[in-house]
C-alpha cells in the first residue's frame, strides 16, 4: 500500500488563502483561461493602443482576432461584477487564484505561465476603502507568513485601479534580518471598470488585487527559482517536509529521509 | 529615467538631501527607483506620468511637493513671451523674426503629428559642448556629441519635449524658403540614421522629409537621419520641436526595433502644448553656448533666430477642471484627512485649486495629462500625505457563507486521489499540437494549446519512475495526477488524469460543506540536479544494530536510506537496506559509490555483521 501521494505545493498554498480570505468572507471564483479581449483588456480599462497589448507581453491566438490566454486573472473579478450588476447583489468579496500567462522570456523569477492570486471585494460606497484594503492584506499576511508580517503601499498605476498601490511585505526568516518583499498589486477599482461591468461607480466601491502565488511561496519556503513548479517533477511535491496534516487521515511519519 | 541630484539642484535654492533621502522620498509618494548612486537616480517613471516625469523638472516638481520645498523656478510656469513665435522674447535676444519667410512646415496628417514648431537658426558654430553641458549628460549616462545636439538633448532631458536639429545646408532652399514636410513613408522608402544603420519602411511609419526634394531627413519621433546631419561646417540649422502620435512612434519604434530617448516620450503622449517651451529653452541654450567665443569672429551676425514657424492644426480640447469633495477623498481612502491637508497637497504639487464647501476643483497645468477624473485626485492626496498615513481597517462581516462551492469540489477529488497514493502535479498548458495555436508562441515547437493532460502525465510519469528511488520507498511505485484546464476545439474545461486507472468517477462537482485537507510545509530542500546511484545492502546483525552505523559511515552523499526486508533467524537478524547516492555539484562515478559501499561495509564487519 502506498503512502498517500503529495498534493502540488501549489494547491497547499490555495488552501491556505481560500481558508484565511473565506474567514474574511471571500468565496473562490473561477474563470476561462482563454479569455476575449472584452474581460483581459477593454473592460478593465485598458486601451485599444495600451503596450499591454502587444505581442511581447500577451499570447493571442492565430485566427481568431480578441481572443487571448489571460494576462492576469483580474478578468475573473471582471465576470463577477457583471454577475452582480445583473443579479443586483450590492456586495461581494472573492479570490481568484489560477494560471495566467505572459509571454515574456523565463528566468529564475519569470514564467510563461504562472499562478496569480487575485481578488476583489465591492460594496456600496464607503463601505470598501483602501484602508480595508490595508487590513485585509495585513490579516492575509500575518497568518500567510507569520505574526511578524507587515505591509507597506507604494504608489503605482494600473489601467483598473485608482488609486494604484504596489504592496510589500515585511518578511523575516528565522535567524535572518526582515527585508520588504513585493508581493502584489493593488488598488481600488476604478470607475470605468465598474461603468464597464453594469455596476455604478457612484454606488458601489471596491478594491482589487493580484500578486504571483508562486513568488508568495518562493518567499515563505526559500524557493529559488519560478521554473520547478510546473515541470510535472514529483521531486518538487518531495522537496518539502510534511510537517502537519489537517483534516481527513492522522500525520504520517516521514519515511525514508536520510539517517 | 535617469536624474542627476546636481541637476534637480538646480531647481531649489535650499540644498537638496542625499541621493538616499530623495530615493525614499520618491519610492514611497512617487515612483519606485531602480538604481541610485552618489548623485544619480535611476527613476521607474509610472505610464500614466510619463507625460511629464520623464524630465529632470518633472522630477524636481514632484520632490518639491514630497519634500514641501517650494521651487525657485519653474520653466513650464514662465509666460512665453508674446505668441509662440518669440518675436519679443528676452530670451532669444538676436532674434529678427520673420514669421514664415524663411520656413515652411506641411503637415500630411494631423492625427499622426498635431504639432510641428521648426526655428531656422542661422549662424552656429558646431563644436564640443561648454564643460558644464558635457558633465550633465555625462551624469545621466548620456554622450555628449557637440554643442548643438547637447543642447536638444539637455533640453529634452531638462523638461521632458524631444527636439531634433538639421543643417539647413542639406536642404533645397526655393526663393528663399526651406520647407518641412512630416508624411507617410511609402512601402520599401530607405532611410539611413545618424547612427548610420539603413532602415527599409512601411507606410505606418512617418518620416521628417525636405518636401522641396521629397526627401527622409528623420525618422518623425523616433530618429535623425544621415542625410541632414550637422557636421564641423555647419552654420545654419532648422529646429525641431514637435509632437507626433503615441501610438504610430510606439509601433514605428517596435517595426524598426529602435527605441530611442524620443520614441519613449512620444508614446506616453505629452503634450503639445510643451513643444513651444522646448522650443524657447533650446533656442535660448543655442544662442548662449553656439556663438563665437572670446576673441573669434563670429559667422556672419553671429547666432541669429531668423524664422519660427508653429504649424498647430489641432489643438487638444482642454480638460478643464476636475473636482473633488473631502467625502469622497476620506471615502475612498479610508482616512479622516481635514480640508488643509488635502489643499496643502494641491498646493505642494502646483495644481491650482479652489475649495468652497468641501469641494476642490483643481484646474490641472497642461503637462498633467493625467488628471481626469474625481479619482486621480484622491490618488495625489493618498500617495503625497503618504499610504502610511492610511489606517488598516477590517471589514465588516457579511451575511451568509462565502461561495466556495467549486473550489471544495474541486479540493475533494484532489484529496480523495493523494489518499490513494496519487501525488499531484502540475505541468505546461502549451502543447505540440491542438485545435488552438498561438499566433506568436514563445517556443516555436509548442506553438499549441494541449487537447488533453495524457502527454505531459506520461512525460511526468516517466520522468517520476526514474526518480522514484529518491522519494519513495522500494515497494512504492509512482502514481501522479493532475487536474488542469485543457482546450480541445469544444471549448475549454478542466480535466483530470490519474497514471494508472482508479475505481472513483473522475467528476468535480460543487461540495458546500467539504473541508480539503490542510498542510503545513517545512522549508524547501533544493535537490540535485545530477543522476543518482543506488546500492542494495543486506547483513546479518543483532539487536544491538542501529541504522545510524550506516548514516555515520556513508557521508554526505547518501541523500536516502530504505529498510525493505527484515527478518529473525537463528537468533540472527536479517537486514535489507536499499541506499541512494547522490552529489549537489556533480555525476558521481560507480568507483566513488564503491568506496562508500566498502566504508560501510567495514564498519559493519568491525561490529560483527556479517554482510551478505
Amino acid at each position: 500500500m502506498n503512502q498517500p501521494g503529495r498534493l502540488h505545493p501549489i494547491s497547499i498554498a490555495i488552501r491556505e488563502a481560500a481558508d484565511i480570505f473565506g474567514r474574511m468572507g471571500f468565496g473562490i471564483a473561477y474563470g476561462p483561461e482563454l479569455e476575449d479581449d472584452w474581460h483581459n483588456f477593454t473592460a478593465l480599462n485598458v486601451p485599444e493602443d495600451h503596450p499591454a497589448r502587444d505581442m511581447q507581453d500577451t499570447f493571442w491566438v492565430k485566427d481568431k482576432p480578441g481572443s487571448v490566454l489571460r494576462t492576469h486573472a483580474t478578468s475573473v473579478t471582471m465576470r463577477k461584477l457583471e454577475e452582480m450588476a445583473k443579479t443586483g447583489i450590492t456586495e461581494m468579496r472573492c479570490i481568484n487564484p489560477g494560471k495566467i500567462f505572459r509571454n515574456e522570456a523565463t528566468d529564475m523569477t519569470h514564467e510563461a505561465q504562472f499562478y496569480q492570486l487575485d481578488g476583489f471585494a465591492i460594496g456600496p460606497t464607503g463601505s470598501v476603502t483602501l484602508a480595508h484594503l490595508k487590513g485585509t492584506f495585513e490579516k492575509f499576511y500575518r497568518e500567510y507568513f507569520g505574526p511578524d508580517a507587515k505591509v507597506r503601499f507604494r504608489p503605482s498605476f494600473f489601467g483598473f485601479t485608482e488609486p494604484s498601490v504596489e504592496t510589500d511585505v515585511w518578511f523575516e526568516v528565522p535567524g535572518k534580518e526582515g527585508r520588504w518583499l513585493e508581493t502584489a498589486g493593488a488598488g481600488m477599482l476604478h470607475p470605468n471598470v465598474l461603468r464597464n461591468a453594469g455596476l455604478d461607480p457612484e454606488k458601489f466601491q471596491g478594491f482589487a488585487f493580484g500578486g504571483g502565488l508562486e513568488r508568495l511561496m518562493m518567499i515563505k519556503y526559500g524557493i529559488p527559482d519560478i521554473r520547478l513548479f510546473h515541470t510535472g517533477d514529483i521531486r518538487f511535491n518531495y522537496a518539502f517536509d510534511e510537517l502537519r496534516r489537517q483534516g481527513v487521515g492522522a500525520p504520517t511519519e516521514a519515511s525514508g529521509k536520510p539517517i | 529615467m535617469k536624474v542627476s541630484r546636481n541637476w534637480l539642484q538646480k531647481y531649489f535654492d535650499t540644498p537638496l538631501p542625499s541621493t538616499e533621502a530623495l530615493s525614499e522620498a520618491l519610492t514611497f509618494h512617487a515612483f519606485e527607483i531602480e538604481e541610485a548612486t552618489e548623485d544619480m537616480l535611476d527613476v521607474k517613471v509610472l505610464p500614466n506620468r510619463a507625460a511629464d516625469c520623464l524630465s529632470h523638472r518633472g522630477i524636481a516638481r514632484e520632490l518639491s511637493a514630497i519634500l514641501n520645498l517650494s521651487l525657485a523656478s519653474d520653466p513650464l510656469r514662465e509666460a512665453l513671451q508674446g505668441s509662440t513665435l518669440f518675436p519679443n522674447s528676452k530670451v532669444v535676444p538676436n532674434s529678427k523674426v520673420e514669421p514664415c519667410n524663411a520656413l515652411r512646415v506641411e503637415i500630411e496628417d494631423p492625427k499622426k503629428c498635431s504639432r510641428y514648431m521648426g526655428a531656422l537658426v542661422r549662424g552656429v558654430k558646431v563644436r564640443p559642448s561648454p564643460d558644464w553641458l558635457r558633465e550633465a549628460l555625462e551624469a545621466v549616462g548620456q554622450r555628449s556629441i557637440n554643442n548643438i545636439v547637447d543642447a536638444t538633448n539637455y533640453v529634452m532631458l531638462n523638461i521632458g519635449q524631444p527636439l531634433h536639429a538639421f543643417d539647413a545646408a542639406k536642404l533645397i532652399q526655393k526663393e528663399g524658403k526651406y520647407a518641412i514636410g512630416v508624411r507617410s513613408a511609402k512601402e520599401g522608402e530607405k532611410v539611413t540614421t545618424l547612427s548610420g544603420e539603413e532602415y527599409a519602411l512601411t507606410p505606418n511609419i512617418q518620416l521628417i522629409t525636405d518636401a522641396h526634394a521629397d526627401t527622409p531627413i528623420a525618422l518623425a519621433g523616433v530618429k535623425g537621419g544621415e542625410a541632414a546631419e550637422l557636421t564641423g561646417e555647419t552654420t545654419d540649422i532648422i529646429v525641431e520641436s514637435a509632437n507626433f502620435d503615441g501610438t504610430t512612434t510606439r509601433r514605428a519604434a517596435q517595426a524598426l526595433k529602435l527605441f530611442t530617448d524620443a520614441s519613449l516620450r512620444f508614446q506616453n503622449r505629452p503634450s503639445p502644448d510643451l513643444c513651444a517651451y522646448g522650443m524657447r529653452e533650446v533656442l535660448a541654450l543655442i544662442t548662449e553656448i553656439a556663438g563665437p567665443v572670446k576673441g573669434e569672429a563670429p559667422r556672419g551676425a553671429g547666432v541669429e533666430v531668423v524664422a519660427v514657424v508653429d504649424e498647430y492644426p489641432t489643438r487638444p480640447a482642454q480638460d478643464g477642471e476636475v473636482s473633488v469633495t473631502l467625502t469622497k477623498v476620506n471615502g475612498v481612502l479610508g482616512a479622516g484627512f481635514s480640508q488643509e491637508e488635502v489643499e496643502d497637497v494641491f498646493r505642494r504639487l502646483g495644481l491650482p485649486a479652489v475649495c468652497e464647501s468641501q469641494t476642490f476643483t483643481v484646474t490641472p497645468p497642461f503637462e498633467r495629462t493625467d488628471l481626469t477624473i474625481p479619482e486621480d485626485l484622491v490618488e495625489e492626496v493618498g500617495r503625497i500625505v503618504g499610504y502610511d498615513k492610511i489606517p488598516a481597517a477590517e471589514l465588516s462581516p457579511l451575511g451568509g457563507m462565502p461561495d466556495q462551492a467549486r473550489y471544495r469540489g474541486i479540493e475533494k477529488m484532489k484529496d480523495q486521489l493523494a489518499v490513494q497514493g496519487f501525488t499531484e502535479v502540475s505541468t505546461q498548458s502549451f502543447a505540440k499540437k491542438g485545435d488552438i495555436v498561438l499566433a506568436n508562441p514563445l517556443d516555436k515547437n509548442m506553438p499549441a494549446l494541449r487537447v488533453s493532460l495524457d502527454e505531459n502525465m506520461e512525460a511526468a510519469m516517466e520522468r517520476a519512475t526514474y526518480v522514484a528511488p529518491l522519494v519513495l520507498a522500494p515497494h512504492e511505485r509512482p502514481r501522479l495526477f493532475e487536474i488542469g484546464t485543457v482546450f480541445p476545439k469544444e471549448g475549454e474545461r478542466l480535466a483530470i488524469k490519474t497514471s494508472e486507472p482508479v475505481s472513483d468517477v473522475l467528476e468535480i462537482k460543487d461540495e458546500l460543506g467539504y473541508a480539503p485537507m490542510r498542510y503545513e510545509l517545512g522549508a524547501y530542500q533544493p535537490f540535485s540536479v545530477y543522476p543518482f546511484i543506488t546500492r542494495d545492502i543486506a547483513f546479518w546483525a543483532d539487536d544491538g544494530f542501529t541504522k545510524s552505523i550506516i548514516g555515520e559511515n556513508a557521508g554526505t552523499l547518501l541523500v536516502r536510506s530504505d529498510q525493505f526486508d527484515r527478518f529473525e533467524k537463528e537468533g540472527r537478524i536479517s537486514y535489507a537496506f536499499r541506499l541512494v547516492f547522490q552529489s549537489m555539484e556533480r555525476t558521481l562515478t560507480d568507483e566513488e559509490v564503491n568506496g562508500v559501499m566498502e566504508k560501510i561495509s567495514a564498519a559493519l564487519a568491525a561490529k560483527g555483521y556479517e554482510v551478505r
